[in-house]
């Protein structure tokens, strides 16, 4: 199992009150599944995503990720862990606005402390792929939502991680770019990822292979979507 | 992550606001400059004094009633010394066996008239036969004055090529008389030119014979015994044997100090040394305190850079940036900024003391050392100012730092 998580709490300490944002989460993610994490907000999947991209780390329970346990390890290790086992896709996009295309591409394989000219082989691939190939010198700024969203992706592929962590990456766009972005995450999936998509659009949930409903901190439900196979599987 | 690749991110910060950043330095520059501008000018004084004014006065010291006078007690102590006789320069000539020359001499301010012209202020020298040698002055016209001009206390002066220019424009000077004050000189010599020292001309005097001087300028008046000894190895054998023959000269008892006063260059040169050892002290306090202001702006814009990247930070820590990854970042950054400054500073403080030695007699030596420090510590000020900021961004939270608007 490439995911185990059990018996997870996350409580947060807001003014005086106790703020029990997971309560007791058991959830499995296998190797090259398309899971979509929904639910209205203040349910608890952000909190459940930011602990899957190891950002946070559970106040109880445990989280196995590749057989590491997430919970036991330092910040140090943590990064590690974001470094090589998660790819991030946000809905801001969030790359660094000096930086070009390529640059932001490149930036967890600096982390990861690859030679210079092997990282801009693996940047370039990585941008030809969600075809960006004439972009590469160009700002964000000078990219359209939709381009820019394709190189967050392209930065989030370019480790080969383990999972593909989005956070309602269509959220910040308009129904034909979602539409491309989401046949990106399509492609991605079918070439043998893990992709792990928080989303509160049933339209967008419904590419997912697996649906996981969140309420209160638990999880409400988890459907199979038996229709959808991954041709890597 | 390696250095190349965090100061590429340095200079890329600095460059995106590159006003505020020139802001952020003016102190570091202020403070560096000014430590290589007041390092060189001293490096340069002390190099040309130790050139000129030591090589002039090798071996010798002088003899006389004051001493080094440096206080008002010191002062009324030496005034009640005996007056130094032109006998007692006879009497250590005699006497004083490692002494190469005894000189008498004494020296004062007049007006130096020839007809309609005049000058005014020279340097009034009276001196014993041997003068050239200490005053290291060569003759370029006529003779030098002789012992029998101090014996018979003639009134002929040797003048120097200044004042010569000036009295007698496309006129031979010798064998022409000359008021000094109220007396009349015949000019037997003109001495060869040797321009200026420190800005002050030297070649702006008029040496008579002493005995002279003592008679018509200080009927009673006290005059020094400038002594060279054979050697730099006998100086103080020389010195010993003139303090012996005065105290017997002068009746003092053992165990009674002296009533007299030997100075040597040495002296001279530790008083020198006082003196720019003060300026140097003070200067570097200066600096320090605009390096450290310097600093603490430096720190400031730092903490500013941290807030305002916040996102960027959260971002490069969602990417796997360690926190050794964030605080190399910014000590980088912060190093890089005040390097620069330290290398503005550098340029500026060279470029002034070269300015400086350009338009005034005050002479620059560039000291690499000097220039080495400026450097070293420009790069401390980053690190030491710049770890502050550095470790509030390498301890943000990832999650926080993501949502920061």
């Amino acid at each position: 199992m490439l995911i185990q998580i059990r018996d997870m709490q996350r409580v947060y300490q807001v003014g005086e009150e106790l703020v029990r944002a997971l309560n007791g989460v058991d959830l499995d993610i296998a190797q090259n599944e398309y899971v979509a994490i929904m639910g209205p907000s203040g349910s608890g999947k952000s909190t459940l995503m930011n602990i899957l991209g190891c950002l946070d780390t559970p106040t109880a329970g445990s989280y196995r990720l590749k057989g590491n346990e997430i919970e036991k390890l330092s910040d140090d290790e943590l990064a590690r862990i974001r470094n090589q086992e998660i790819g991030f896709v946000f809905q801001t996009f969030n790359l660094l606005p000096r930086a070009d295309a390529l640059h932001n591409v490149e930036l967890p394989l600096v982390y990861a402390g690859m030679r210079h000219e092997e990282r801009r082989k693996r940047a370039r691939e990585a941008l030809e792929l969600v075809g960006l190939g004439d972009r590469m010198k160009h700002r964000p700024n000078e990219l359209s939502g939709g381009q820019r969203q394709r190189v967050a992706i392209a930065r989030a592929l370019v480790n080969h991680p383990s999972i593909i962590l989005a956070d309602e990456p269509t959220g910040n766009l308009d129904s034909q770019t979602g539409a491309e972005i989401m046949a990106a995450f399509e492609r991605i999936w079918t070439q043998g990822n893990t992709v792990i998509l928080v989303t509160h659009e049933p339209d967008i949930a419904a590419h997912a292979n697996r649906v996981v409903r969140m309420r209160d901190g638990k999880i409400e439900s988890d459907v199979q979507n038996a229709v959808r196979v991954s041709a890597g599987a | 992550m390696n250095l190349r690749e965090s100061s590429g991110i340095a200079l890329g910060a600095i460059r995106a606001n590159k006003l505020r950043s020139f802001l952020t330095l003016l102190g570091t520059i202020i403070g560096v400059a000014s430590v290589i501008a007041v390092v060189s000018f001293v490096e340069g004084l002390n190099r040309f004094v130790s050139d000129k004014l030591i090589q002039a006065g090798s071996n010798t010291f002088v003899l006389d009633k004051w001493g080094f006078i440096t206080s008002q007690e010191a002062y009324e102590e030496a005034q009640k010394n005996p007056d130094v006789t032109a006998d007692d320069a006879d009497i250590l000539r005699l006497g004083v066996k490692s002494a190469a020359l005894v000189i008498a001499q004494a020296n004062s301010r007049e007006t130096v008239r020839f007809r309609q012209q005049r000058v005014n202020g020279a340097d009034i020298r009276g001196r014993s036969p041997g003068y050239e040698i200490i005053d290291d002055l060569t003759i370029a016209d006529g003779r030098h004055l002789s012992e029998i001009d101090d014996q018979r206390r003639r009134t002929v002066a040797v003048i120097g090529p200044e004042v010569s220019d000036d009295l007698f424009p496309g006129l031979d000077p010798i064998g022409r008389s000359v008021r000094v004050g109220e007396q009349t000189f015949e000019v037997v010599g003109v001495t060869a030119r040797k321009g200026k020292l420190l800005g002050q001309s030297q070649d702006r005097f008029v040496v008579i014979p002493i005995r002279t001087f003592v008679k018509f300028k200080r009927e009673r008046g006290s005059i020094e015994v400038a002594i060279k000894s054979v050697d730099q190895a006998s100086l103080p054998t020389a010195q010993q044997e003139v303090r012996n023959i005065m105290r017997g000269r002068r009746h003092l008892a053992p165990g009674k100090p002296d009533n007299f006063a030997i100075t040597t260059a040495d002296t001279w040169l530790e008083f020198y040394n006082n003196l720019t050892g003060g300026i140097f002290v003070v200067s570097i306090g200066v600096a320090a305190i605009s390096l450290l202001v310097g600093g603490i702006v430096i720190m400031n814009i730092m903490l500013v850079s941290v807030t305002e990247r916040t996102r960027e930070i959260g971002i490069r820590k969602a990417l796997g940036a360690r926190r050794k990854d964030i605080l190399v970042q910014f000590l980088t950054e912060s190093t890089t900024l005040s390097l620069a400054g330290g290398l503005l500073g550098i340029t500026l403080g060279v470029g002034l003391a070269l300015l400086v030695g350009a338009v005034s007699p005050l002479p620059a030596a560039v000291s690499l050392p000097a220039v080495f420090m400026g450097i070293a510590m420009s790069c401390l000020i980053g690190i030491f100012f710049g770890s502050y900021p550095a470790w509030r961004a390498a301890r943000l939270d990832p999650i926080e730092a993501l949502r920061y608007e």
